[in-house]
């Protein structure tokens, strides 16, 4: 580990990734690896365990994979812009749409989650890192290695073919000959390890690492969102990992789980799937809730209106979102009984949904509305999202949904939900955290042209779906027909084409956003402490927060401690007076800096372990022996991990005396 | 709410045009009004779409549209009581200059009203949905049963024996399901590969037709006439091509067409084209297709064997093709727009008579039916690549390639057109 950063008075606002590397040579460990010692240069980043690194490199991962699910999605609309598209065949079409659907749900946006979750969670609670550093590399490192899998399969006779959803017996070895459902299957196994290691880790954090005084009804609440979505994860994800393991198995060595002929029931893999699948919509949009219920009260200048009922509602929505995943079997035939169950829990899941938004309108009303980008973002999730949640409920009437589902109606709803709710969100937090995360503001203008590009984008892409969809267009079709398109000036391929047109435009709203990061980037203006005038403790840190986040750990008071150490409410007049800029606040907490700030050290393992997990899976594609060795790998990793202390020997540490620094020896004892 | 600044001095702003315009918030919410309304808009949907989910024709697919109707407007309502809520907090409480307000934590009498009315609003709907689920999926009262299976890329309708409908020995047939009018139809659903969905909007919801599974699915027409459908569950790479009718005749028309369905078969006179293509057919064709009937030279009876050629075990029988309005899985018309849009357009009075004349040689689509038997695969994505069969063991998934030549298409077309 070395560098630990022993901070004293006066050495304030020191941004915690800027070189300041002392030479020191670590011990030997277990095996042929010394401890990596870099802080800086690509090895501080290949081997870190510091979750700050994490969640940027989850979020530059995820952002990549934005950028080719977009593309594909691109494609795809540019097929089905006229009648009978040549743009790409049959075959194209059914992997694209595949992998636009896989690349958005499992590299986008649940990566971009983790990312927030592991950068803001840790600061949000006062806490120092993640209660599993390692853990937390090894994480990311699955979460990469299982999206190169899953991709690796375009470059191998092609991606997976069978849609998301993956529904045998379309996906077995007869219907889907490529190997594209191997990698995919393979791949998603190896990425669900990223979900179910980060789960339990950022759940540990949760309940353990609370700064003191932070109760539960004091956390943040886009820390209880994520804690929410992880205990969704932590049990969504075991169910697609047996799936997943049942469908390698029937592929790969010939097992009989959905072979009708052997007297299976494929109907085993849409359950398996949707309980699965129906947490992970929540999984999905959840964590956006979170980043809105805090862009909201700070733009409002306000608190969170009804925050216990925005925490028992996200709550009711963990819990009733198990209820519910049958509803995407409707027309499957499971019987009038089951129907009708779950058509009732999906109009129950309905309940906790609108209070959110009724919330968050609340939480808008009589407030000083500041519109800056992350609350328009914020403010357009409200309305989007309403419009998806909406069309939700006309489809928990099963009745009705045997008419919309698997119709362009669905597809516009989920859009609503997931571009409307999960990606505004994002969008939202990458304009409000931008300043904490990288010390710069993103350009506000180019952030409104982003904005307005990508809403009036989205409306005309998603908008017509709906009329696509109940006018009877069906999904996953390369090819749409003329015949079947009505007739008059509005007829379906008029709305086709405004949907493609849509698409474009999106296209361009989110090259803004690129342009914004690029401009952002090359600009020498460094962002305020606190440019927003925050709320929550993540703020209580310098722009980017040191390696060690806080000089010393907050004692929380107040929902909202932050906002309190700046503000007093006047007894008379009720309003608000600043009795404290952010300045001094940090400065009070550096005043009280402790002694010893004890981190985790970088370490080897995490990626090695990772590392040896795709060679596995090309071995259980192409030839087992292969398999084997990265079997091998991933032993000599785990050997490794086990044997390695935590945290470095003594002799390891950063004697930072030497740059001046009140410093301690830190003694082994702390190991 | 904290009315701290007088309303005053905005009232006269508040309408005028130069101060929407300096808020983009307030001047997208105008756009999106505008575009709200038109989509909601009746003109700004398509009229006469063939899988329009919106215009019932068949109290089936009516129980449906009189429960979502009520749906989608209160669905609506809300939609606008909160766009409306969200709008007025932007332009009533954006920032100018106002100072921080008091940090009120919420009201919770406030809050236990707005939760418990939309779960009132719920509990409503799941009254009438409950009803309708069990409505739609009573089975007792079927006056007409038909078997229907789903494989890679068409749908089999299978008639069996029903001696009140004159049925006296199954009827197979594919592409078109026909029905009588005002009749409760039941359809037995099943797949022989991978799982389909079966869809005529206008009569009914969809139901997938799962492998080893039977589903059923009520289907009922007021009026004859011909009512489209797709295959709505993903099934590979025709999915798209996989599309259905539903054609409704009048009892007496019914009856008719169930009668000519079950004539005996008419192989054509010696000399003429035609015969020479019964002998193409029975040379290549034969092997997948069935014709009822047909008899080889040697006096013994023409029996398919699609299963030893074809993954999924079957190939649609082609026994009265022609009396058909299209072919490789209603994919094709095998009439041309011309007569094509003349039975489909027809007043229901005269539709039984124009589709029974099924299909002459004037009317017949002959490009798109010689394309399909000079190179299948080439019009329609399919598995039949011999390259991609290995894990088929050399069986095709859908029509190969049979590499006809131009003058045994001719007499093929020849043959064919006999066959109604």
């Amino acid at each position: 580990m070395a560098i630990i950063e022993r901070p004293a008075p006066g050495t304030t606002l020191v941004p915690a990734l800027a070189p300041s590397a002392p030479a020191i040579t670590p011990a030997r460990t277990f095996g042929a690896l010394r401890r990596p010692v870099a802080t800086t240069g690509w090895k501080s980043w290949l081997f870190t365990v510091d979750h700050k690194k994490l969640g940027l490199m989850y979020g530059a991962t995820a952002l990549f994979f934005f950028i080719i699910g977009g593309l594909e999605a691109v494609l795809i609309r540019l097929q089905l812009a006229a009648p009978e598209g040549k743009v790409l065949n049959a075959d194209l079409y059914n992997q694209m749409f595949t992998m636009h659907a896989t690349t958005m749900v499992f590299l986008f946006v649940m990566p971009m989650a983790a990312g927030f979750a592991n950068y803001f969670l840790p600061l949000q609670i006062g806490a120092r890192d993640v209660a599993f550093p390692r853990i937390n590399a090894f994480g990311f490192w699955c979460l990469l290695a299982g999206g190169i899998v899953v991709n690796l399969a375009w470059f191998f006779g092609g991606a997976a073919d069978g849609g998301w959803f993956m529904y045998a017996p379309n996906s077995g070895p007869v219907f889907s000959p490529s190997h594209g459902v191997d990698f995919w299957a393979l791949g998603l196994q190896i990425a669900g390890i990223a979900s179910l290691t980060g789960a339990i880790n950022l759940i540990v954090t949760v309940l353990n690492m609370r700064a003191p005084g932070m109760t539960l009804m004091k956390m943040p609440i886009f820390t209880w969102m994520i804690t929410v979505v992880q205990f969704l994860l932590l049990f969504a994800v075991p169910v697609i990992t047996v799936a997943l393991f049942l469908l390698t198995f029937q592929r790969s060595f010939d097992a009989k789980f959905f072979d009708v002929a052997a007297g299976a029931d494929p109907l085993l893999w849409q359950h398996l799937f949707w309980i699965f699948g129906h947490p992970e919509v929540y999984i999905l949009v959840l964590p956006s809730f979170g980043i809105i219920s805090e862009v909201l009260p700070v733009f409002s200048r306000k608190p969170l209106f009804g925050y216990p009922f925005v925490v028992f509602s996200g709550a009711a929505i963990g819990f009733v979102g198990w209820g519910v995943w049958a509803h995407h079997m409707f027309a499957s035939g499971l019987g009038p009984v089951s129907v009708a169950v779950f058509s009732l829990a999906t109009m129950a899941i309905a309940v906790p949904t609108g209070v959110k938004i009724i919330n968050w309108t609340l939480t808008m009303w009589g407030g000083k509305l500041v519109f800056t980008t992350a609350m328009k973002f914020a403010v357009g999730l409200i309305i989007l999202f309403t419009i998806g949640g909406l069309s939700g409920v006309t489809h928990s009437v099963a009745p009705s949904d045997t008419q919309q589902t698997d119709t362009y109606y669905i597809v516009a709803h989920f859009h609503y939900v997931l571009f409307g709710g999960a990606i505004f969100g994002i969008f939202s937090g990458f304009y409000y955290w931008w300043p904490k995360m990288f010390g710069k503001m993103l350009n506000e203008r180019l952030g409104s042209w982003n904005f307005w590009l990508m809403v009036i984008g989205m409306n005309l892409t998603f908008g017509p779906m709906h009329i696509l969809g109940l006018q009877g267009q069906p999904r996953r079709m390369y090819q749409w027909t003329e015949a079947r398109a009505g007739e008059g000036f509005f007829n379906l391929g008029f709305w086709n084409l405004i949907a493609s047109i849509g698409s474009i435009i999106l296209t361009l709203g989110v090259l803004f956003f690129l342009i914004n990061i690029v401009v952002t980037a090359r600009s020498k203006v460094r962002a305020p402490l606190d440019p927003w005038n925050a709320r929550s403790l993540e703020w209580m840190t310098s722009n980017p927060p040191k390696e060690h986040n806080f000089d010393s750990i907050p004692h929380v008071n107040h929902l909202d401690e932050f906002f309190h150490r700046k503000y007093e409410e006047d007894p008379t007049t009720h309003t608000m007076r600043e009795v404290a800029t952010a300045e001094q606040v940090l400065a009070e907490l550096e005043k009280n800096a402790d002694a010893h700030i004890h981190m985790p050290s970088p370490s080897y393992w995490p990626i090695v372990l990772a590392a040896g997990m795709p060679v596995v899976a090309l071995g259980v594609i192409y030839s087992i022996p292969v398999a084997i060795v990265g079997g091998l790998i991933m032993l000599y990793a785990i050997y490794g991990w086990a044997l390695e202390p935590a945290t470095a020997p003594a002799i390891d540490h950063d004697e930072s005396s030497s740059n001046g620094h009140n410093g301690h020896a830190v003694g082994a004892s702390h190991g | 709410m904290n009315h701290r600044r007088s309303t005053e001095p905005h009232v006269t702003r508040r309408f005028s045009l130069s101060r929407m315009r300096r808020t983009p918030l307030s001047r997208a919410m105008v756009r999106a009004t505008t575009a709200v309304g038109a989509v909601v808009g009746l003109g700004s949907c398509a009229t006469n779409a063939a899988q329009d989910t919106w215009q019932p024709k068949g109290p089936n697919a009516k129980m449906i549209d009189d429960l979502q109707q009520p749906i989608f407007a209160v669905a609506g309502i809300i939609g606008i009581i909160v766009f409306a809520a969200v709008s007025y907090a932007i332009w009533r409480f954006k920032d100018r200059g106002q100072p921080i307000p008091e940090q009120t934590h919420g009201k919770p009498a406030l809050e236990i009203t707005l939760t418990v009315i939309p779960a009132l609003i719920l509990a409503v709907v799941g009254v009438f949905t409950f009803r309708v689920i069990f409505d739609l999926a009573k089975t007792d009262d079927t006056e007409l049963v038909i078997n229907v299976t789903g494989q890679q890329w068409w749908w089999e309708y299978d008639y069996p024996a029903q001696n009140e409908w004159g049925i006296t020995q199954p009827i197979i047939t594919s592409g078109q399901l026909v029905m009588p009018v005002g009749t409760k139809v039941l359809l037995r659903e099943t797949s022989r590969d991978v799982i389909h969905s079966y869809w005529i909007p206008a009569l009914n919801g969809k139901r997938d037709a799962v492998p080893g599974r039977i589903h059923t699915l009520r289907l009922e027409a007021d009026e004859p006439g011909i009512y489209a459908g797709q295959c709505t569950e993903f099934c590979g790479l025709s999915h798209a091509n996989m599309r259905m009718e539903a054609v409704a005749l009048s009892k007496e028309d019914f009856a008719t067409w169930v009668a000519n369905q079950q004539a005996a078969y008419q192989s054509p006179a010696e000399g003429t084209l035609a015969k020479e293509g019964e002998s193409v057919f029975l040379n290549q064709c034969v092997r997948c297709h069935q014709v009822d009937g047909l008899k080889r030279p040697d006096g013994s009876l023409a029996i398919a064997a699609p299963d030893e050629n074809v993954w999924s075990g079957a190939a649609p029988n082609l026994t009265n093709l022609m009396t058909r309005n299209t072919f490789a899985g209603a994919m094709f018309d095998l009439l041309r727009d011309a007569c094509r849009d003349d039975v489909w357009n027809a007043e229901s009075a005269e539709f039984g008579a124009k589709y029974l004349a099924g299909v002459d040689e004037a009317c017949l689509n002959v490009n798109d039916l010689r394309a399909w038997l000079r190179n299948a695969p080439e019009v329609k994505p399919m598995y039949a690549n011999p390259a991609l069969l290995a894990d088929t063991n050399g069986k095709y998934r859908g029509m190969p390639n049979l590499g006809l030549s131009e003058s045994d298409i001719d007499k093929l077309v020849a043959y064919l057109l006999t066959l109604k």
